[in-house]
């Protein structure tokens, strides 16, 4: 669709992440509800946000950069930082530089990308989110001064920056001028970390000294061209990484992945994270990049992973002592063999075998649990459980409910269940309740239905009567 | 539920002062590292939700594994019963080869587990995966899906004798309330059968009700 028409990205939690000019000029922001930004622009396209996706058509603008400058980092799909001392040494200055980047963006994209030239990523983050459609480069001259005169609402926390806003302090050079003790002490953890970005203290220096080869390798054959295979693998690699004696506590701010493909061709891209990665973080950014080479080479619009993937080898970096920081009852140790013990089981019985649930709303039991893999985030519910759903069996539910509702023997005395059958022998029905009605989606073809609760000698269960026949759709075990 | 019933059950179940020489009656709806407990009744007789309850208590541990081998747990259940939605890992494997390795992978890493035993398989493997639990000190609940255990497995067995519901009347009211009567066993009670109520109102953990009584001793010969 033209740029200029609005259209936004929103997550799983309905909150727009991305929007394009359109939007922007419609009045959208990120960060909105998705009902709010529609009701601000009701034509705005509203699409999936797909990380994976998202990465596979940003490969040509990271592989453009490279180009230019060696070695660059991925943030997030949309997001690179590039260190240039030496390109800059090397073009005979920023200027030339820059404009040798522009070109080759642009060429790939055509305009509306942002580029921002400062001392640290977090600076040169802002420059790239202040320069404009007419100024599409931003460089810093003075970055103490440019970094000074950021307003509070730049460290991404609204709850924080309102605070600062109420206490007088409206910059970041305001807020580097407290003592440290003081934000703290009254801010805690996020204190700290706003006052080092405010210092333009945004690169961990401590680091410690560490073992010379921690990297994980691992090889595949046959080679790996599937995505779902992919996945696995990503996670099952982040899981041997993080959990390697020779880390000792410590987690890297900065990964590089470097894959081989099956006709020899070696790809690798270096990932950074300001915060360190945990083992999901670390498997979602090797997914997404294998995602993008393993399509890029598909659709043939880049040089990906031809032929499927036979090398996969992950090197951390920029290791930071502060470690992870873990739950008051969380244990690391216990922690990561958990996470070993279900990746193991899903090498076993199945990708789709091994699962957890979120609560979800619904009428009917099977109904009230969204199941997804383990080791992927959690989906939103489809339905409100917190509405409600009036005609739902109420508590306490069954504890086994069968896939599919299951053919049960029931005989009636004049509407009144008096016996059921359970495997060869017939059982009493001591009690009954319901019938509930459920009424059903008729628009889907589904038939109306009476549930009832039968208690016998052998226990509860729950039953359906649907066009005169009746089915198991719970044991209240 | 006719009210005879339940004056049966509290007939059958003797209270009695318990003494102290066998597992508390506190400990017997908890798990205890490296300990087996065996659940053996048919479906319907409210062994999932105790397996369920007894998971919850080891949850604040870590993530706890139930390895479903019908593919007909119902979370909510499980969530009633006080397992939170992030601490439950469902592993769905009905084949008995798969079965063991997944469960003996499960021991060496999750906090606790509730495995579903399938039909045919061999008591060999089930001791060893006993043995891996004392090891690893993994509690374990053994919950076979035709017949019993192989004598001697568990700690503590419970046998579900009854189950008696309140709430539903003919054509009204709704399920409320049961009372669970288990016939308690294994070494975890010195050798001796005992029966134990137990109430569940579905919304709350399962709690004890009676103390421990023997069973009746029936009669002798000799």
């Amino acid at each position: 669709m033209p740029p200029a028409d609005p259209c936004q990205a929103v997550d799983d939690n309905n909150i727009v992440v991305a929007v394009n000019r359109g939007a922007v000029v419609a009045g959208i922001q990120v960060g909105m509800r998705r009902r709010e930004a529609e009701a601000v622009c009701p034509t705005v396209m509203t699409i999936e946000h797909d990380p994976g996706a998202e990465m596979a058509r940003f490969e040509r603008v990271a592989v453009a950069v490279e180009t230019q400058i060696p070695r660059i980092e991925v943030v997030v799909p949309g997001l690179i930082l590039a260190p240039v001392t030496g390109a800059v040494r090397y073009f005979g200055g920023e200027d030339p530089l820059i404009d040798r980047i522009a070109k080759e963006i642009d060429a790939v994209t055509g305009p509306g990308f942002r580029l921002g030239l400062a001392a640290g990523p977090f600076a040169a983050r802002r420059a790239a989110e202040l320069a404009t459609d007419g100024d599409p480069v931003l460089i810093v001259e003075d970055d103490d001064a440019f970094r000074d005169s950021l307003d509070v609402a730049t460290l991404n926390s609204e709850d924080m920056a309102a605070v600062f806003r109420w206490l007088g302090i409206s910059t970041l050079g305001e807020l580097a001028a407290l003592p440290r003790e003081a934000v703290v002490s009254r801010f805690g953890t996020d204190g700290l970390r706003a006052h080092r970005l405010a210092c333009g203290e945004d690169r961990d220096t401590s680091d410690r000294v560490i073992a010379d080869d921690l990297s994980i390798e691992e090889r595949f054959d046959p080679p790996l061209e599937n995505l779902e295979q992919v996945a696995f693998v990503a996670r099952s690699i982040a899981n041997q990484l993080l959990s390697a004696p020779a880390l000792d506590g410590s987690i890297p701010h900065r990964i590089e992945i470097e894959a081989e493909a099956a006709d020899g061709a070696v790809r690798t891209r270096t990932w950074r994270s300001a915060d360190p990665f945990d083992e999901r973080m670390l498997g979602e950014r090797v997914r997404w990049q294998l995602q993008a080479w393993l399509d890029t080479a598909r659709m043939r619009s880049g040089p990906g992973i031809r032929g499927g993937l036979i090398r996969l080898r992950i090197m951390p970096a920029d290791l930071s002592d502060r470690g992870r920081q873990l739950a008051l009852d969380e244990d690391a140790q216990s922690s990561a063999e958990a996470q070993r013990a279900f990746a193991q089981a899903q090498a076993i019985a199945g990708n789709d075998e091994v699962l957890q649930a979120i609560p979800q709303g619904g009428r009917d039991p099977g109904e009230r649990a969204l199941w997804y893999r383990w080791g992927e985030a959690p989906p939103a519910p489809e339905r409100d459980p917190r509405a409600p759903w009036p005609g739902q069996i109420p508590a306490p539910l069954p504890a086994l409910v069968p896939p599919d509702p299951y053919p049960l023997e029931v005989e009636w005395d004049d509407g009144i269940p008096t016996r059921i059958r359970l495997g060869s022998r017939w059982v009493e029905v001591l009690s009954w309740a319901g019938p509930w009605r459920k009424v059903g989606r008729w628009w889907d073809g589904e038939h109306p239905a009476d549930r009832y609760q039968l208690v016998t000698s052998a226990g509860a269960f729950l039953c359906a009567v649907v066009s005169g026949k009746t089915y198991l759709t719970g044991v209240y075990d | 539920m006719p009210e005879g019933e339940a004056e049966t059950v509290a007939d059958a179940v003797r209270l009695e002062q318990f003494k102290g020489n066998v597992v508390a009656p506190a400990e017997l709806l908890s798990l205890q590292p490296g300990r087996v407990t065996g659940l053996v009744g048919h479906p319907g007789f409210g062994l999932t939700r105790l397996g369920l309850t007894m998971l919850a208590s080891r949850e604040q541990l870590g993530p706890v594994a139930y390895l479903d081998v019908r593919g007909w747990l119902s979370p909510p259940a499980a969530w009633e019963a006080g397992v939170s939605p992030e601490s439950l890992v469902v592993v769905r494997c009905d084949d008995p080869v798969r079965w063991a390795r997944v469960a003996a992978h499960l021991l060496e890493g999750v906090s606790a587990v509730y495995a579903e035993v399938p039909t045919r398989m061999k008591p060999a493997q089930l001791h060893k995966l006993v043995a891996l639990a004392r090891n690893r000190k993994t509690p374990l609940v053994l919950r076979p899906l035709q017949g019993d255990l192989p004598s001697g497995m568990a700690h503590l067995r419970l046998e579900a004798r009854r189950v008696i519901w309140e709430g539903a009347g003919y054509g009204h009211g709704r399920l409320t309330t049961r009372r669970l009567v288990f016939a308690a066993s294994g070494k975890a009670m010195r050798g001796m059968v005992r029966l134990i109520e137990v109430e569940d109102d579905g919304t709350n953990a399962m709690r004890l009700v009676s103390g421990l009584a023997a069973a009746p001793s029936g009669r002798a010969t000799g």
